[in-house]
């Protein structure tokens, strides 16, 4: 038996390939998101244990919480803590250092921002044996005031050399100018992961990162024969409790864990597109064995009838599925290289660089692409391998092997349940805000059971589609008839295009929603004239600076900045936002319900109305808000107010509170309000020119603002719509590979087709109008289902800021259509295979 | 042994010197070694000979569907040789017909569709009356309706034979039409035959082995190894059976 199963794949190989490539698309994804996640993960871990060399115990404030947006924004402490601790018995060394916010601007002014690491501005260590890998590639290190050492990525992409003047601009103050003393290296690597760095000696890094007197951290090396963690108790014991010591193992397994977690949404995300990808093939697979089992019929019965047992045929089937899938995992392998590198370019155009280093292939990633392609392709050719079993010895006797199926009691019923349950649950969720859990079943009733009907959809969406086809002639008929000749057939051909066009309407939903939101939200909330930013998306802010010097501009009558940062509340990790409380409503309605924001005070804090609701809280109430730098603080209760959109925070304290508890001192945001009867374009004016020093901010109306939002929605629907296409694509694919294997069925018909007068022309006209119609239900069904998921999905995530629900019209259709006319292009081969069929088959044939 | 001489005018089909061989070199097989033969317009000819005698090529060589070797097709006065796919294609459609052993119908239409699935693909549709003489000939007036799944071998060759005859072609050929079937069905198949020969003056040329079958055509040509070995004007049963003997013995 196993010979007639390889015999048969032999015969196929084309069909082979195609079939496997479908599931090896889905297996690269899994492999290329775990080759790149390993490799940035080595890399990462060589970096810091590089960075921690010679260091063996470092202290630092103690963050009251930790959490990925915390990391290392320790309290500083007085310089005064560096001697204590060199006075521990058994510190050879130990040097306290800096970090803190620089941003470089190249030559031109325009500021150095690197997508989504930070701008470090740090101390240079003295004690060269505590600087780790970090050592001049060119020049030195930095002395004195005027001088700064830079990283070489910077240094070779923005052209800066030893001698080389170059502006920096701190949290505070317009840019300062430098002379670079060298260029440094970390290791083997050009930079930190991405992050651009200038280096000062620590008189000048406490000058310009306004610690003046104080260090975040010291290093600390140990005298021969003291072990790091000997040591590291030695110097906790003289700590003060807001301090810590940790060895350099656990500061090094904190970055990499930071990274790694950093990068768990991506991989999530990434994970997600290949399991759409997956479930797609799977359709392919299911669809393809079911075919081939179904012209295999006479031949299977035959086989039984000279007494292969049941097994045996199974066995056979499957062979066939495990020699796919096992070519699917090796293609998925192959290919999931490239798509790390892929993946690579796709993170660094939003801005996350990876550093290269060898590709880390590890076991699991084999075995992981082992057991998706093996599994995913065994799983989806299971139903149909058990049917070939069933096929009765008498079958070989018959004329036809294969009759005319109906589609099971079972799967009806099925089916209609689940619509009948998900129908609702969506009409529920889209009815009202944040309904997800109703979301949730309700799209997942809807899809399930929308693809369990999709057969006894096929002949009337057939019938419907398919009539003006029919009205361009005989090929257009014949075309009409075969889509619709076997429903379960074109509805799992179908199927597989309607999942991925549903999911990428379903984000085009969101996606429009979201800037619908945007708009909305300055149109309500908002009463500025103008909305201050970082240039970049990814900064960490403007500097504190630009709110003062446009309080002196008589064009601006209100001027409010705005800041952010974390905090837990109940063990709970949320954001609270920072304002002055006096100007804070003259730029903006958050619909204060209780308590009022002008009067709110230094030691009290605002809370959104749900979340005092959810924790019971009154008017008055001491709650206790944890800081990751100064820990639990006990706040008065305020106020509450509604409306968070705007805000994006659900706490709200002042500015002052805010400098108390964190040590960073950028605005995230600034508004600005024009005096009485100042036009919004002069004020836009006056502030763009008093702001002409500050290159990294932008000033932008609400207009712009609201743009500025879309196009960053855009790009990320434009990215997400990449990587789902390719779900489509292997669905293409499926229609390309059901239409082969129905013209290899028909070539008697096709033969009679021509002997009676059907020109090639015809006779390709007639697959392509077959494939188009194939793809137009699919179209169908998952621009439809594609709306329904998107809007409950939109309207699941009211408390995540999508206050509004657009649902657009013409993405939509524009999609469709093109999914339909890809049609075209999955039948060129089909349709001339089916052209080139030999006339006399049909006559001379059995 | 030269065919009756006939006007170019009065004839519908001949080759000239036909030759087909299969394959190459020494293991060619000749399975027609130049064949000359005319069909006059309106005549009803068989053809007869022992299995591999080459019939159904020179069938499928007269009807544009395989191509010759050396030699030449003529339709009426049309050479076929040398025309390209679509060409031939059109002559099938528009001048020719067919009824071939077995599968002449597309599963997925009805007996209706598939007679006037020639004229369809024209982009044409059928003259009523004439669909309607037709499909009364073959007396499938209440079958119309039925996919082929659905009607009997008999019928289906019924159906075959209107749809040939719908677009009133040049020639008819038929390929040992009643070849599968019982000798009931295979005599209702004749019967038409011979009354759309003798009422609408249809030229058709058929393949078969059956000497009675033979016996309703004008003429009857016989091939042997690739060639003609002999031509008769009604030699009624008992000729035809001699003739097959002496081809046999
Ligand atoms: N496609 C082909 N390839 C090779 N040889 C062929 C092919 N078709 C026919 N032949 C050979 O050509 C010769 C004539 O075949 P043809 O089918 O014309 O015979 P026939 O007279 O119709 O026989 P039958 O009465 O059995 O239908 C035979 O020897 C046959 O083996
Ligand atoms: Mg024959």
């Amino acid at each position: 038996m196993l010979r007639v199963a390889l015999k048969g794949l032999a015969a196929r190989k084309l069909r082979l390939v195609l079939t496997a490539i479908s599931i090896a698309l889905g297996v690269s994804f899994v492999t290329g998101t775990f080759v790149l996640g390993d490799t940035m993960t080595a890399t990462f871990d060589k970096m810091y244990s590089d960075l921690g060399q010679g260091t063996d115990v470092t202290v630092r404030g103690r963050p009251a919480f930790t959490d990925t947006t915390t990391l290392g924004s320790g309290r500083a402490m007085p310089e005064a803590v560096v001697d204590t601790v060199r006075k521990v018995p058994g510190v050879a060394a130990a040097e306290g250092g800096l970090t803190g916010y620089a941003l470089m601007l190249d030559k031109s002014g325009t500021p150095i921002q690197p997508g989504g690491a930070p701008t470090l501005g740090v101390s240079y260590a003295q004690d060269r044996g505590l600087a780790g890998a970090i050592a001049p590639r060119a020049g030195r290190g930095p002395s004195g005031p005027g001088e700064t050492a830079i990283d070489a990525a910077t240094a070779r992409k923005y052209g800066f050399a030893p001698g080389d003047r170059i502006r920096i601009v701190f949290e505070s103050g317009k840019p300062a100018e430098f002379t670079v003393a060298g260029v440094l290296g970390f290791g083997d690597a050009d930079n930190l992961a991405g992050a651009t760095l200038a280096a000062f000696d620590l008189r000048t890094a406490q000058t310009v990162l306004r610690m003046e007197g104080k260090v975040d951290e010291i290093s600390v090396r140990a005298s021969d024969g003291i072990s790091p963690d000997e040591l590291r108790t030695r110097v906790a014991a003289v700590l003060p409790a807001d301090l810590e010591a940790v060895t350099s193992a656990t500061v090094a397994g904190e970055a990499s864990k930071a990274v790694r977690d950093g990068l768990g949404f991506f991989t999530t995300a990434f994970l997600g597109f290949a399991g759409v990808s997956l479930l797609v093939g799977a359709f392919l697979i299911w669809n393809t064995f079911s075919i081939l089992v179904a012209q295999r019929g006479r031949e299977h019965a035959l086989l039984r009838a000279i007494g292969a047992r049941r097994r045996q045929l199974l066995g056979s089937v499957l062979t066939e599925a495990v020699a796919i899938g096992l070519l699917a995992s090796a293609l998925g392998l192959g290919l999931g290289l490239l798509v790390a590198g892929a993946l690579r370019g796709l993170l660094a155009s939003v801005g996350i660089d990876v550093p290269t280093t060898t590709i880390e292939l590890q076991p699991r990633t084999v075995v992981a692409a082992l057991v998706v392609g093996l599994g995913v392709t065994l799983a989806a050719a299971l139903v149909p391998a058990w049917k070939a079993t069933r096929i009765p010895p008498i079958a070989a006797l018959r004329e036809s092997a294969a009759p005319a199926r109906t589609l099971p009691k079972g799967r009806i019923i099925a089916g209609g349940v689940l619509l009948v349950a998900g129908l609702p649950a969506l009409a529920w969720a889209v009815a009202g805000p944040s309904r997800g859990g109703a979301a949730a079943i309700g799209s997942l009733a809807t899809f399930l059971g929308l693809i369990l009907l999709a057969p006894a959809l096929v002949r009337p969406l057939v019938a419907v589609l398919g009539a003006p086809v029919a009205r361009l002639g005989m090929a257009g008929a014949l075309a009409r008839q075969n889509a619709g000749r076997a429903p379960r057939r074109t509805a799992s051909t179908a199927t597989a295009l309607m999942i991925g066009l549903a999911v990428v309407v379903a984000m085009t939903v969101v996606a429009t929603s979201m800037k619908a939101s945007v708009a909305d939200v300055m149109e309500r909330a908002n009463r500025a004239d103008l909305i201050l930013k970082a240039s970049s998306q990814l900064a960490a802010g403007i500097p504190a600076d630009a709110a003062d010097e446009l309080r002196g501009l008589p064009e601006a009558g209100v001027v409010s900045p705005m800041r952010y940062g974390r905090i837990q509340v109940a063990g709970k990790t949320t954001s609270v936002a920072a304002v002055d409380p006096r100007t804070a409503e003259q730029v903006a309605d958050i619909g204060v319900s209780s308590g009022s924001l002008p009067k709110l005070a230094d030691g009290e804090v605002m809370v959104a109305a749900d979340e005092a609701k959810t924790h019971g809280w009154r008017l008055g109430d001491e709650v206790t808000l944890r800081f990751p730098q100064t820990g639990d603080q006990v706040m008065r209760l305020a106020g509450t107010y509604t409306d968070t959109t705007l805000l994006g925070a659900g706490y709200l304290v002042t500015l002052a509170a805010h400098e108390a508890n964190f040590s960073g001192r950028l605005d995230a945001v600034v508004l600005v309000r024009a005096a009485e009867g100042v036009p919004a374009d002069d004020l836009k004016r006056s502030v763009r020119a008093a702001l002409a020093g500050y290159p990294n901010v932008a000033v932008q109306d609400t207009d712009e603002f609201n743009a500025a939002q879309s196009a960053t929605v855009d790009q990320l629907l434009g990215l997400v719509n990449v990587l789902l296409g390719l779900a489509v694509l292997i669905a293409l694919l499926g229609v390309v590979n059901t239409l082969a294997l129905s013209v290899l069925e028909r070539t008697r018909e096709l033969g009679l087709l021509r002997a009676v007068g059907m020109t090639r022309r015809q006779v390709r006209a007639c697959v392509r109008w077959e494939a188009v119609l194939v793809a137009a239900i699919g179209s169908v069904l998952g621009t439809v289902l594609g709306l329904a998921l998107g809007t409950a999905a939109a309207r699941a995530l009211a408390d995540e800021g999508i206050t509004v629900l657009q649902v657009p019209v013409a993405l939509p259709l524009v999609y469709a259509v093109a999914a339909a006319a890809a049609g075209v292009l999955a039948a060129i081969t089909p349709a001339r295979k089916a052209a080139k069929v030999d006339v006399l088959r049909a006559v001379v044939a059995e | 042994m030269s065919p009756p001489s006939t006007t170019l005018l009065t004839t519908a089909a001949r080759a000239v010197n036909a030759t087909k061989l299969y394959g190459q070199g020494d293991s060619a097989v000749r399975a027609l070694d130049g064949v000359s033969v005319e069909f006059a317009r309106g005549a009803f000819t068989a053809i007869m000979g022992p299995s591999g005698s080459g019939k159904s090529t020179l069938l499928h060589c007269l009807a544009g569907l395989d191509t010759l070797t050396s030699g030449e097709v003529y339709i009426a006065d049309t050479p076929i040789s040398g025309m390209s796919d679509n060409d031939l294609t059109l002559l099938r459609r528009d001048r020719l017909g067919f009824v071939f052993q077995t599968y002449n119908l597309v599963p997925t239409l009805t007996a209706a569709e598939n007679i006037e699935l020639p004229l369809r693909l024209a982009g044409r549709r059928a003259d009523p009356a004439w669909f309607e003489t037709v499909v009364g000939a073959v007396g499938l007036a209440r079958r119309l309706r039925h996919t082929p799944a659905e009607l009997s071998g008999g019928q289906q060759q019924r159906v075959a034979a209107a749809r040939a005859l719908i677009t009133r072609p040049e020639i008819l050929f038929a390929d040992e039409p009643t070849g599968a079937l019982d000798s009931r069905s295979g005599a209702e198949l004749l019967a038409f035959l011979r009354r759309a020969a003798d009422e609408f003056g249809q030229t058709i040329v058929m393949v078969t082995h059956d000497p009675l079958a033979a016996a309703r055509a004008d003429r009857v040509v016989f091939l042997a190894d690739g060639r003609i070995v002999d031509d008769m004007i009604r030699p009624g049963a008992d000729g035809i059976l001699d003739a097959m003997k002496k081809l046999g013995g």
